[in-house]
């Protein structure tokens, strides 16, 4: 099985529920027309479609022009909250979800917290470092990451001078964003902090002060150079143990707990380090693998509070017009994920760690609120029959817990759950607030 | 359609043990928790130290306070040399009968005048900016306790990010900043109850329905004490206005049900009185001290009152010498409040030498450490960690 080509088969149809599947794991979760699109695509097509980061349409470009303009706008004002909330626009309301997602991959990867960083500016030009190279060569985004400023006053590298060392850009490097811990020795740490001596940031930008930095031999992993900063950087990317850490990274965000084997990730690792790191490859690898398509593979995973926020806007399409991005980003943070200013240089932990008693309440007001309609300026509650005569669907309660069960929830479940309510509630209309429970229910955190 | 209420009493439900919340097991064994419980509340801005616990009678403070001297005879007096800040009235009766102690003149070396670096000081216990990232001095100290417990054992009540005082390594720590955010309108114990009765699917499926059932669990019985405390619980602190009091209450309705956590940590924000001071820190001083009064009597009044202690800290003073806009700058030491009845009540250290600045500030005579390591030995009974040790000396603040 592995990474061969998923084809679909009467066992394993390609039906709304793998649609599904690969559109919640490589973006957010669909509206009723996307998955229609999806079905009418086939596999190969619409994986192409999410592949294609180049497309240049009017949508896209009106997206592009506006997420700019909102994005400058927040650097000139120097806020936060206006950050956050840019980001949030661009996650609602992207034509190119894998984009989004993979950014946020990386910005976790690279954690940067603007807590110690207190830059707007900063913290906008790395995302953007980021989202340029997202699906690009690793090396790349490893060095214009680690080079921007934000990582540089984030580590503290401007104290690293060949006089006194400082070991938190050199440590993290190494332990977070190439090898992985357990990888090198404490030896090698100090070593590679000697290569990266001089690196500091002048007027905003990135500075080799060469008075700063320690032209010496230096050891690292057992190859003896007068390593510069650069130089640390290329070894590292050739190393095994970083490829494989790109390949774990990758299935942490597109598989479920205990699918992919040893073998699996050693054969994507391998596949990697001899593509120079190629992650247009590996992600193409990924999505299109029996793999991914698998059963053991389709809920299996947590929803973090992005993909729950951000799925149910866009699945309910209720980005248009958007709500208040500064609620969603508020939302965001009071259920763990703070954009931007992740806990720590480990990132979010991911997986189980998003669920706790606090945010299982959370992401259950958050639904009763969403249905309220309560993220816009002005309250503007759902209206349940909206979506249904869009698409021309007959809007009967049946009909109506019928499709918000399967737009939103994972099948038979949500559907008897809804059934279920609104027959003990022995109404005509469905109420909205079946929405939330759908949203929120035990089966909606795991997709 | 079951109400949650209903739902907690199914013996389904209940025959579940291993989802059933701790707080549940107990409560349905009628067993009561005996144990010591800590709350902290941060002066978040840099307190004026010198308006606070005011040396009325030293020159110093008539020559260095002009526009910000406080009138000698609206002061209420501790001794021949030192006077609350007259918005403190409260605060002055506590320490009558002997519910406050008054640490003067806190700080540590090499004083950080910079907010975050000296929060993460005092957060942290530790004076190098580069171990700021480590654990905080009372989440180590939760990382002690029984790991088997489930629920949280601290909880921080506050719209701010989590206190880097309570980040520890595997404990649990809630965060809340309203008991209504536990109050679940839908059908949350159907929800839960629905789950519970389907079999899980996965591993991750049941740690996903238990987690959900722990929650909605919680969450029901948040709402029962809301509902009691509505109807029975006589509250000084319901009588007062403001967040302090808000989030104090929020503190007072969770002890008063049992809710398990050994430390309680909110945050009064506002001190930072850069300019136009007389009036902010009197309004502060007066929401701390009516605050504090209220929540040790309503704790009192429960019959916890030999439970209960209190430390107020800010993260740095204030300068001596007030600023050109009737406000001050960043100083260094300052006054630390012990409230509650365990505490030896009364002043503890040496009034503030205005004659010994440091660039314009108070020197510190007392380590702040030295305080921590009295309430995780004497009061919370941890083993103090290993960089608290040299601090370990004399204060007593505890009673004996």
């Amino acid at each position: 099985m592995n990474w061969s080509v998923w084809k679909p088969s009467p066992k394993q149809p390609w039906d709304t529920k793998r649609v599904k599947h690969l559109l919640r794991r490589s973006g957010f979760s669909p509206d009723w027309k996307t998955i229609q699109a999806g079905l009418g695509d086939g596999v190969g097509g619409t994986i192409d479609q999410l592949l294609d980061f180049s497309r240049q349409d009017e949508s896209s470009q009106q997206f592009e022009s506006l997420a700019k303009t909102i994005g400058d706008a927040a650097v000139g004002a120097d806020s936060a909250d206006r950050l956050r909330a840019w980001w949030v626009f661009r996650m609602i309301m992207t034509p190119k979800p894998l984009e989004e997602r993979l950014t946020l991959l990386w910005h976790n990867h690279f954690a940067t917290s603007n807590h110690k960083v207190n830059s707007v500016a900063a913290m906008y030009e790395q995302n953007l470092l980021i989202r340029t190279h997202c699906l690009g060569k690793f090396p790349d985004l490893l060095r214009s990451v680690v080079k921007s400023p934000a990582m540089l006053i984030w580590l503290d590298a401007s104290t690293n001078r060949k006089e006194h060392p400082n070991e938190n850009l050199g440590r993290e490097l190494m332990e977070l964003f190439t090898l992985g811990e357990g990888n090198y020795t404490e030896k090698d740490v100090t070593e590679a902090s000697r290569s990266l001596t001089g690196w500091t940031v002048t007027a905003q930008k990135f500075h080799l002060e060469p008075a700063y930095h320690d032209p010496g031999q230096k050891t690292v992993l057992g190859t003896t150079r007068s390593f510069s900063g650069d130089g640390l950087l290329d070894f590292l990317v050739k190393q095994p143990a970083t490829a494989r850490r790109i390949a774990w990274r990758l299935c942490q965000m597109f598989f479920g707990e205990g699918v992919v084997d040893e073998p699996a990730m050693k054969e994507l690792s391998d596949g990697l380090l001899a593509r120079d790191l190629d992650l247009k490859w590996a992600v193409e690898t990924i999505l299109r693998s029996e793999l991914f398509f698998s059963d053991a593979n389709i809920r299996s995973r947590i929803a973090s509070p992005v993909e729950y926020v951000i799925g149910a806007i866009r699945c309910l399409e209720m980005n248009q017009p958007p709500p208040s991005t500064f609620f969603l980003a508020a939302q965001l943070r009071h259920l763990g994920q703070d954009l931007f200013h992740p806990p720590s240089v480990f990132g979010w932990p991911e997986g189980r760690a998003w669920i706790d008693t606090r945010s299982v309440l959370a992401r259950s007001q958050f639904a009763d609120q969403l249905v309220e309609g309560q993220f816009y300026q002005t309250k503007r509650p759902i209206d349940v029959s909206k979506l249904l005569k869009q698409y021309g669907l007959a809007h009967s309660t049946k009909r109506s817990q019928a499709f918000y069960a399967d737009l939103i929830g994972n099948g038979e479940e949500s559907t008897s759950l809804a059934k279920e309510e609104a027959n003990a509630k022995g109404e005509d209309a469905m109420p909205r607030q079946i929405i939330a429970e759908i949203i929120s229910s035990v089966d909606n955190q795991i997709i | 359609m079951l109400n949650r209420r209903q739902v907690l009493q199914d013996a389904a439900l209940f025959s579940l043990a291993s989802t059933i919340p701790v707080f549940m097991k107990s409560a349905a064994a009628g067993e009561k928790s005996n144990d010591r419980i800590l709350v902290v509340i941060q002066l978040s801005g840099g307190n004026d130290g010198l308006n606070t616990i005011v040396p009325w009678k030293n020159e110093g403070y008539a020559a260095n306070r002009r526009e910000l001297r406080l009138k000698e005879e609206s002061l209420i007096r501790i001794d021949d040399e030192t006077a609350f800040h007259p918005a403190m009235g409260r605060m002055a009766e506590l320490m009558q009968d002997g519910r406050l102690a008054i640490v003067q003149g806190v700080g540590y070396p090499n004083p950080n005048r910079s907010h975050d670096a000296s929060m993460a000081i005092w957060h942290t216990a530790k004076t190098e900016v580069d171990e700021h990232r480590s654990n905080g001095w009372l989440g180590q100290a939760l990382d002690t306790f029984d790991p088997q417990s489930r629920g949280p054992k601290g909880v921080s009540v506050s719209d701010e990010v989590m206190p880097a005082a309570l980040r520890s390594h595997h404990t649990m720590i809630a965060s809340i900043d309203s008991l209504q955010d536990f109050q679940v309108k839908s059908f949350p114990m159907q929800k839960a109850s629905s789950s519970v009765n389907e079999p899980p699917s996965s591993p991750l499926a049941e740690f996903m329905k238990r987690t959900t059932l722990d929650a909605y669990a919680t969450a029901s019985q948040i709402d029962s004490l809301l509902s009691r405390s509505a109807s029975k619980q006589v509250s000084a602190l319901s009588k007062l206005e403001g967040p302090l009091a808000r989030r104090l209450k929020i503190v007072a309705d969770l002890i008063r049900a049992d809710f398990g956590p050994r430390v309680y940590y909110t945050q009064q924000s506002g001190y930072d009185t850069h300019s136009s001071q007389l009036n902010t820190h009197s309004q502060l001083l007066g929401s701390l001290s009516n605050g504090l009064k209220a929540f040790l009597d309503d704790m009192e009044a429960a019959g916890y009152a030999d439970r209960i202690a209190v430390l107020c800290f800010s993260e740095f003073g204030r300068q001596v010498a007030e600023n050109a806009s009737a406000g001050t700058d960043h100083g260094t030491a300052g006054p630390v409040f012990l409230a509650g009845k365990p505490f030896r009540s009364g002043l503890h250290g040496q009034p503030v030498d205005l004659n010994q600045l440091d660039q314009n500030a108070p020197c510190h005579t007392v380590d702040f450490r030295s305080i921590y390591v009295e309430i995780l030995r004497d009061w919370l009974q941890v083993k103090p960690h290993e960089e608290l040790r040299p601090f370990e000396g004399k204060l007593a603040l505890f009673q004996g």
